[in-house]
């Protein structure tokens, strides 16, 4: 709208966005005071904070009692998110191929499946998932909770690799058989470098997921040595003895400047995505 | 070229392989544990039979003179009690007397036992009256068993004769393992406290869906529509961030906003109000910060949903719109929202569901509190199953809430299904081989 000559009130922008402007002001607030207050100290009853302090990263380099060292907790969490990005890249690149191409028996049931299950809350199997994993001896362990989430996260994968497919022309793929190619040369070498883009954007998709995922870790890997840092962070909120905003935001902001890296660099790739798969 | 049919199996076996063991699997357990009354204190695996106090008390309701049997000790002369009679060292008459006049009789009570041992011929003292018929002492009350035969054969020993029917009863109330019932359907369909849940689950799924999830982010949708480009992302990327944001965190900052020490109740005190905590200190303040917390979170899609939607709008509908001199409402009303009811109707659905499932927010928010103001079904079924104050995890219920959610799930997703036709999303492949 922006190259339009002004002509009508109805194009004139001021107006909303200074309504968007209102309504945006509480989390530009929350944000705002994320960062500001893990540096600085603030008198009780007052907003503008006094003093610069760091004591608040103090997490950094001591452990406190009773809690694993962050260090360990970030490599947990890392190695949780990447191996989830891993499988479901892996699992839903073949997966998505299959149902966009090839020709294989009940095709069009899998891919009903694949779209149920996407719009099916799996938080609601979790009580089942903790007895199981219980039973086969998996519980408390990163495996598990790694197995369980990149499954859940699966169907949305899936479906998204089948979108991205569908994009990729027919005439590359004829070409390639033509010439003498395997169906599975021609997906490896011919098919997967076109749709490069779209991998990235589903694994940097599943690797927020998985470093953002919350409840899965809690019920199915509590323990301390294989915590991530959303259950860290929680449990340190819920510890009622310590209650010390400062530090809760510390860890906070140390948790949640990857993914607002991630955010700002790949924005658009990631928008396509949080449309809700709507997308293919 | 036959492999194109053997190659796409191969290729789709691990997808197949994991969404059965993590998704159907467990959606299939999930029933099967709802019929069960697995918690914590009869615990997941087998269990055994245990003669406890509670048990004999759970008995007494059903078949009192038993219950009272076993809950008395039982004198019973048997070997083992005359090996430790030989052990004691007293007269030998006493142990041969009683092997061969009393073997296997059984006494009711210590008094009868003692009037027995006292008419013995060697003529015990007192103490030794009370020395013997302690060795004779038997009682199943605090004993496990391992087996169910066992415990029966014990019981037969003390002198008790049961039918089968009486068998089946004392088993069941003795029994610490996991049973199959359908007690947990009985206690969700009757319960004043379900009831509630119910309520609550209901009043916060619409309200949410209806004030942000659709009508915010048509808000935003619209608004950012009319923006110079470079502002609408801007305010895009603002409103993504609570979805963005890990959700421990992002819930973190909400309650620092309404802790007593937090932002608002600084701001209001510049004007005078005291301090308070403005999540948790009544119902409706909870209500109205779940609803917000989620709300916020919930906008985003629909926002990027709409949006897209209506940059997919002919420019040339505005461009006529605006000739005629249609005010912005009238375009909002006649040219935008006729053409958006799809997208509506899709987010309506897909949040629906996720809102019906997910209580990440509220558990890490208010944890249903105060009170259990603002406890929802699905918070509910983790807090019976998987964390509560009492301790005893009840999975056998919490599956049977679970359940609910999954049939709903289920149900919902199909009709989305039906909505959204996938036929016609599956192309025939044009390489046929």
């Amino acid at each position: 709208m922006a190259e339009k000559p002004q002509t009508s009130a109805n194009f004139s922008s001021l107006p909303v966005i200074l309504l968007l402007g209102f309504f945006s002001l509480p989390l530009l607030v929350m944000y705002a005071y994320l960062f500001i207050d893990t540096i600085s100290d603030t008198e009780v009853g007052s907003l503008t904070p006094s003093e610069f302090t760091l004591r608040h990263w103090s997490f950094l380099w001591e452990t406190k009692t009773g809690k694993p060292n962050i260090w360990l907790v970030t490599l947990n969490t890392f190695i949780f998110a990447s191996c989830i990005t891993g499988v479901i890249l892996t699992v839903s690149s073949m997966a998505g191929y299959v149902l966009s191409r090839l020709n294989v028996p009940a095709r069009g049931f899998f891919l009903a499946g694949v779209m149920v299950l996407h719009a099916f809350p799996s938080v609601t199997l979790i009580i089942a998932i903790f007895i199981v994993l219980q039973w086969i001896g998996l519980y408390n362990s990163l495996i598990g909770v790694i197995l369980v989430k990149a499954a859940v996260e699966l169907p949305l994968g899936i479906w998204l690799m089948k979108g991205f497919y569908d994009t990729v022309p027919w005439e590359i793929e004829m070409a390639g058989t033509i010439d003498g190619a395997s169906r599975f040369t021609v997906w490896r070498r011919l098919v997967l470098p076109q749709i490069k883009p779209a991998m990235m954007a589903l694994g940097l998709f599943s690797f927020l997921t998985g470093w953002s995922e919350f409840i899965m870790p809690q019920v199915l890997a509590p323990g301390a040595k294989v915590q991530v840092l959303s259950v860290y962070l929680a449990s340190l909120i819920i510890d009622d003895n310590n209650f010390d905003f400062g530090t809760f935001k510390a860890v906070g902001v140390f948790y949640v400047v990857p993914v607002l890296i991630l955010y700002v660099f790949f924005q658009k790739h990631l928008m396509n995505i949080y449309g809700g798969g709507s997308k293919g | 070229m036959r492999t194109s049919r053997a190659l796409g199996l191969v290729m789709i076996a691990p997808a197949a392989v994991m969404i059965f063991l993590f998704f159907l699997m467990p959606v299939v357990l999930t029933a099967i544990f709802a019929m069960t009354n697995m918690s914590t204190a009869t615990g997941i695996s087998g269990g055994a039979w245990q003669v406890t106090q509670t048990a004999v008390n759970r008995l007494k309701a059903e078949m009192p003179e038993l219950a009272g049997g076993i809950a008395e000790p039982r004198f019973v002369i048997d070997e083992e009690g005359l090996a430790a009679l030989e052990a004691l060292k007293l007269k030998a008459g006493f142990g041969t007397e009683l092997r061969t006049s009393h073997m296997g009789e059984v006494f009711p009570s210590r008094r009868e036992a003692e009037r027995m041992i006292k008419a013995l011929k060697d003529r015990p003292s007192t103490r030794e009256v009370k020395q013997i018929s302690d060795l004779f002492n038997r009682s199943v009350l605090n004993t496990r068993f391992e087996t169910r035969d066992q415990l029966m054969a014990s019981l037969k020993k003390l002198g008790f004769t049961l039918t089968p029917a009486e068998q089946e009863t004392v088993a069941a109330t003795t029994y610490t393992g996991w049973v199959w019932t359908t007690e947990n359907f009985r206690i969700i369909r009757n319960s004043p406290d379900m009831a509630q849940i119910f309520l609550n689950t209901a009043f916060y799924v619409s309200v949410t869906l209806l004030l942000f999830n659709v009508s915010y982010a048509l808000f935003l949708a619209i608004t950012t529509h009319y923006m110079p480009a470079s502002t609408a992302s801007v305010f895009r990327a603002i409103w993504l961030l609570p979805r963005i944001t890990p959700v421990v965190i992002y819930v973190l900052m909400w309650k620092w906003l309404t802790w007593d020490s937090g932002f608002i109740s600084m701001f209001m005190g510049q004007f005078g109000y005291p301090p308070k905590n403005y999540l948790l200190d009544s119902a409706n303040n909870a209500w109205f910060f779940v609803i917000l917390i989620n709300g916020f979170i919930g906008a985003s899609m629909g926002m990027l949903v709409f949006s897209s939607a209506i940059k997919a709008i002919p420019q040339t509908q505005f461009h006529a719109s605006e000739v005629d001199g249609a005010s912005r409402w009238q375009q909002v009303r006649h040219i935008i929202l006729p053409q958006l009811r799809w997208p509506i109707l899709f987010v309506t659905c897909y949040q629906t569901l996720s809102l019906l499932a997910s209580f990440n927010e509220i558990l890490l928010s208010t944890r249903g509190g105060p009170g259990r103001a603002t406890e929802v079904w699905s918070l509910a079924a983790y807090h019976t199953a998987l964390n509560n104050y009492t301790g005893n995890l009840e999975y056998g219920l919490g599956a049977a809430m679970a359940l609910v959610l999954v049939v709903v799930g289920i149900v919902l997703s199909l009709i989305y299904l039906r909505i959204f036709r996938y036929d016609t999303l599956i192309s025939k492949p044009l390489i046929e081989d």
